[in-house]
């Protein structure tokens, strides 16, 4: 009994050839579970039943993250830049738009919601992503051929 | 000089052709560039304004960033433009333009947002998709 948890232990902690141990996979695949469950819940009810004269863009961009984190439960690590991007836009807002509001005290209505959204976003992808894996495949490997 | 353009237009054994890296990269680099006027809004906008679009531009552009020295690795972000866009289009765009009652940037967002599924649809390496986020294997369950 022992040494089977044992064994079970040392497969989630080995890494095969892409460096990343088997629990970080499946904290991805929960990650990408995350976004498929409640951003689904969130996002689909507006994009399909909305106001005629609605703009859309932010419920599009939103429902397009969210049919390709399906891809990211089978493919997690290849699906690494939807995540990146996640974490990019989020903290540029926190940094430009959450941040500043929060303290001048001008916030528009839906700041609070908003506020929560993406603090948790900002929060939660830095824990999740690999970034030893993201340093090594997309900063220090070599670029794609340029010739 | 016909040599020369077999080899930049021909896959041979690479996963895509070096032309289809250079047109992807231009598109990255129109990204980087055409987005910018938004990255510089960012630090400074009015102090109400919501945000949310402007962030989403903002991550995007940071990704171009990325797609011009990877274009193979990042060809997720290019899924993403493809999928959202096409969502606008079927959900907001076109509804809106068939019916004549729409958001008051219908007209600017159908050139912005609706003519882009096409163009990335065209730029996407279609084939190097199929293997490798279709008929690949799933990455490692246990």
């Amino acid at each position: 009994m022992a040494s089977t948890a044992a064994s079970v232990s040392t497969a989630a902690a080995s890494r095969a050839g892409d460096g990343v141990p088997l629990w970080r996979l499946y904290v991805l695949r929960a990650a990408y579970l995350l976004l498929v469950v409640g951003l689904g819940a969130m996002i689909v009810p507006i994009v399909v039943s909305h106001e005629p004269t609605a703009r859309g863009v932010i419920p599009s961009l939103l429902c397009g993250l969210w049919l390709l984190s399906f891809v990211g439960l089978k493919l997690p690590l290849r699906m690494l830049p939807l995540l990146m991007f996640e974490f990019a836009w989020k903290t540029v807002w926190l940094l430009a738009f959450g941040l500043p509001q929060w303290f001048s005290g001008q916030q528009p209505p839906t700041f609070a919601e908003d506020m929560f959204n993406i603090a948790f976003g900002v929060i939660l992808m830095p824990l999740v992503i690999p970034w030893g894996y993201v340093w090594r495949n997309y900063v220090k490997a070599p670029a794609d051929r340029w010739r | 000089m016909n040599a020369r353009l077999a080899r930049l237009c021909k896959r041979g054994d690479q996963e895509v052709s070096l032309f289809r890296l250079y047109v992807m990269r231009a598109v990255a680099l129109l990204g980087v560039w055409g987005l910018f006027p938004t990255i510089q809004t960012l630090a400074a906008h009015a102090p109400m304004d919501r945000g949310v679009h402007k962030a989403l531009i903002g991550g995007l552009w940071v990704m171009a960033i990325f797609a011009l020295r990877y274009p193979l690795k990042m060809v997720p972000i290019l899924l993403f433009e493809m999928v959202w866009k096409t969502v606008w289009l079927l959900a907001f765009g076109l509804p809106q333009w068939w019916s004549g009652v729409g958001s008051p940037r219908l007209s600017e967002d159908l050139w912005s947002i609706g003519v882009f599924p096409v163009v990335v649809a065209l730029v996407i390496p279609w084939g190097y998709v199929w293997r490798h986020y279709v008929t690949a294997s799933g990455e490692r369950w246990r």
